[in-house]
């Protein structure tokens, strides 16, 4: 927001004489004449006609106001400046925040500076998706003598009709099955990734603790309360060590492979002063504000 | 500053006290957006009031067994007068208000683009109100038969035919309907040009404050889903007067056309209640966090995904009518889909409440209900979009657990942290923080006493609607609970109002910006002057009055 410069007088849409005076559109009764006309029509449907009769001419005699209101020319009335001035002014300032870094290039936070690509996080979800299929397929294996029934279960969510489906049914190779269980997991991997790819950067600290073992564990918990009701027969049937070890699996190697990828500057870069962008200073004045202390006012976070 | 010229004339505080009668016609015939947006709160108020005691009834005849405190035919009229006029006449109303009243000033603008239409769609509306509230005498008193109407609020065919429904009371409940359709295109339609046509120079879209964002999508969602429920009224119309069929089973018509008609703005229309409610929380978390939004841009897509997905999702109503797999499936994942850019939204808010200096006034107090509150209501609306799950709940108290939760945890709260935080600007004076977080904590305690409650008995299998049940069923003790929690919200409730009258009397004067904010509705006087700013601003940021302030860090040199 820009203050005015000198001379600058009271700006409008309609010019008026007088400098100290600001013209507005006349206040005028016509709206309500015909308002109150037309629900007088309706309201004649559900009475008498009498009513409907009396709205009609308050319709008639609302518009024809109305129209004069505004044809030919627009009603104004010029209405006076009478308003004191106004000054913006904080009881804040950034004084204190300025002392308690001094070190720091610019008064606020530049929040992130540095981020992933979202082609990062799909393939951490492709890669972390392919990684739980090893555990859930030695689960198949030891448990029920077939690579196919985790996947199978997987997809019985969606098949109405396999509510109720033996164990043998689903250790068997099924077509859409396999098709059902791989959009299902794939679609799930590729979300997930993305997550990660998104909020890894917020957790610079211990990221094979926090991706590897915090996350899958949340999401265990997450889904452990929901899946009674997201798929009642994976809820009956579901091993939830493996799906752990699966989970963990997933999120080692998301994680790691997130963690891979280069980082990209962000537009917030921009704001950084030359000589750091320039590569003249570090940056790292910045990143050491990018730890959340007690923000205020005075390190205003974008 | 930018905003305001200096004082040139004496008659500040020379007005002379005027008559009543000079006053009233000065609010009557107003063009100007404020006082229009403050007789839309008013009348809102009023309305809230009514159907707060409408809904205070309902709860006293199902808080024991076998009661008859009301009789059936009451009851029905209570449960479909209290939905009626909570979504048209209080929930719009007041959002439309909020809307008039913020957005001229927020874009730097005098007035609406359509000063009359503005004014016009205000009395419309309201007439409506009056109309749907004057068939509890016109009904009988005028033709001897019906009363006020009780078909409930989405009226389903064939209910509202002659047949079922004698007599003008379902009448007079579509033509309020029709007048107030009419005026919410007019306020949306004010809105829409509004925002694109008058935004004051340097408010580029981008820089645009999120509420306003926020209303151009909701008045978008108006256009298309208004309209609809105005062609319902006008098909069933025809049907009770002139013999058509069109939701005549009988005839080759089709009940379940009503339900599409209904829904496809039914559902859009939680949408547009909500969508101001999150344009507030826009608006008063960052202030009170003293931080700015996190993720603006991501704001303005979401909000705009919410607009266009909210468009699909309206038969998950309509679940139990037997659509077939494939449209459950499309309307389940549609509503599944819906959740992602509103947990885009809620994550932002947590973001925006990450590491800032967090305020807790009554405004910010009702704001973090509102979002915690939100979250919830948002799972069990997930939990209801599963279709085998709905099928079991369907028309149970746990639907209406849920769709309370939307309307009152997170809208109502949201409303009343709007209220404490731009009352100042439009009354002059602060609201008394004491009162206001007593207000805050009882109501709080009654919220969750009645909603967090009501989930259980639809869970044991309690129907919505149901008059009255036998003592052997167990909803007695959830039931007592419940209608508990209701005598705590009206107290809450009394104890704002009063709060509104004492502090527009007694309170401490406001000044031009009291929580010290950065939109440019607190760059003028509380409240503003009839032509808002003196001085067009200019604006070079999404926070011009953080740049006045801070001139030596302004946000312009990071956006």
């Amino acid at each position: 927001m820009t203050e005015p410069g000198k001379g600058d007088a009271v700006q409008d849409e309609y010019p008026t004489s007088d400098p100290n005076a600001v013209l507005l559109p006349q206040p005028t009764a016509w709206p309500l004449v015909l308002a109150l006309g037309i629900s007088l029509i309706m309201a004649g449907m559900v009475t008498n006609v009498a009513v409907g009769i009396l709205g009609l001419l308050l319709s008639v005699a609302g518009s024809f106001g109305w129209f004069f209101q505004v044809l030919p020319h627009e009603a104004h009335e010029s209405v006076p400046v009478t308003g004191e001035e106004i000054r913006s002014v904080s009881t804040r300032t950034l004084m204190e925040r300025e002392h308690r870094h001094p070190e720091s290039a610019t008064p606020r936070k530049i929040l992130p500076v540095e981020t992933f690509r979202i082609t990062t996080g799909i393939r951490g979800g492709i890669a972390g998706g392919i990684a739980m299929i090893v555990p859930a397929t030695i689960f198949s294996l030891l448990k029920y003598h077939s690579i196919w029934y985790a996947m199978n279960l997987l997809a019985a969510g969606g098949f109405v009709s396999w509510a109720g489906a033996s164990d043998t049914f689903l250790s068997q190779f099924h077509l859409q099955g396999l098709l059902a269980g791989l959009l299902i997991h794939g679609l799930t991997s590729l979300l997930v990734g993305l997550l990660y790819g998104a909020m890894l950067p917020m957790f610079p600290r211990y990221p094979i603790v926090t991706a590897g073992f915090m996350a899958p564990l949340l999401f265990t918990g997450i889904l452990y309360s929901a899946l009674g009701i997201v798929s009642p027969i994976l809820n009956q049937r579901i091993d939830w060590f493996w799906f752990i070890m699966s989970q963990i699996a997933f999120g080692l190697v998301c994680g790691f492979v997130v963690n891979l990828q280069t980082r990209v500057r962000t537009p917030q870069f921009q704001a950084l002063p030359f000589a750091v962008r320039a590569g003249l200073h570090s940056d790292q004045d910045e990143r050491t504000h990018q730890t959340p202390t007690n923000t205020d006012e005075k390190g205003i976070s974008k | 500053m930018a905003t305001h010229a200096p004082v040139t004339d004496s008659v500040v505080n020379s007005a002379p006290r005027r008559l009543v009668l000079e006053v009233l016609h000065d609010w009557v015939t107003t063009v100007d957006h404020k006082k229009i947006g403050l007789m839309y709160i008013g009348y809102a108020l009023i309305f809230l009031v009514i159907a707060g005691f409408e809904a205070l009834l309902m709860r006293v005849q199902l808080s024991i067994p076998n009661n008859h405190f009301v009789s059936p035919q009451v009851f029905n009229q209570l449960f479909t007068m209290h939905g009626t006029t909570m979504v048209f006449f209080v929930g719009m109303p007041v959002l439309f208000g909020f809307g008039n009243y913020l957005i001229p000033l927020m874009i730097g603008a005098r007035d609406m683009a359509f000063p009359r239409l503005n004014a016009f769609s205000f009395w419309i509306a309201s007439f409506g109100g009056l109309l749907l509230y004057f068939s509890y005498l016109g009904g009988s008193g005028l033709y001897g038969a019906g009363s006020a109407p009780d078909v409930g609020w989405f009226a389903y065919a064939p209910l509202t035919a002659h047949v079922f429904s004698p007599g003008h009371s379902t009448d007079y409940w579509t033509l309020a309907i029709l007048l107030s359709g009419i005026g919410s295109i007019g306020t949306a339609l004010n809105i829409v040009t509004t925002i694109i046509c008058m935004r004051c120079p340097g408010m580029k879209l981008n820089r645009m404050p999120l509420l306003v964002w926020l209303y151009l999508v909701m008045s978008c969602l108006v256009f298309v889903t208004v309209s609809p429920l105005t062609a319902a009224q006008i098909m069933l119309m025809l049907d009770r007067y002139l013999g058509s069929h069109f939701f005549d089973t009988q005839a080759g018509g089709s009940a379940v056309l009503w339900m599409h008609f209904f829904w496809i703005f039914g559902h859009p229309e939680v949408y547009v209640l909500i969508l101001p409610s999150f344009a507030f929380a826009n608006e008063i978390i960052p202030v009170y966090s003293r931080k700015a939004i996190f993720g603006y841009p991501a704001m303005v897509a979401a909000s705009v995904g919410i607009g266009f997905i909210s468009l699909s999702v309206w038969a998950h109503h309509m679940f139990t009518v037997g659509m077939g797999a494939g449209a459950n499936t499309f309307f389940t994942l549609a509503t599944m889909i819906i959740s992602v850019p509103t947990g885009i939204k809620i994550f932002n808010w947590l973001a925006t409440l990450w590491g800032g200096k967090i305020h807790f006034t009554a405004s910010m107090m009702f704001a973090v209900g509102f979002l915690f509150q939100f979250l919830i209501a948002g799972l069990t609306g997930i939990m209801l979009s599963v279709a085998p799950f709905d099928w079991q709940l369907s028309a149970s108290y746990f639907v209406v657990a849920h769709f309370h939760y939307v309307l009152v945890g997170a809208i109502l709260f949201i409303l009343f942290a709007a209220f404490y935080y731009w009352y100042p600007k439009m009354t002059g004076r602060l609201l008394s923080e004491k009162l206001g977080k007593w207000h805050f904590w009882i109501f709080l305690i009654g919220f969750h006493l009645t909603f967090d409650f009501m989930h259980i008995p639809g869970l044991e299998g309690m129907p919505r609607r149901i008059y009255t049940y036998e003592a052997d069923r167990g909803w007695m003790m959830w039931n007592m609970i419940v209608s508990s929690g209701a005598i705590f919200q009206t107290i809450g409730t009394l104890l704002f109002v009063y709060n509104m009258v004492w502090s527009f009397i007694k309170g401490p004067i406001a000044g031009p910006d009291p929580w010290d904010a950065w939109t440019l509705e607190w760059s003028t006087t509380s409240p503003p002057p009839h032509y808002n700013f003196a001085i067009i601003p200019t604006v070079e940021s999404r926070r011009p009055l953080w740049d006045l302030k801070h001139p030596d860090d302004p946000d312009s040199h990071y956006e």
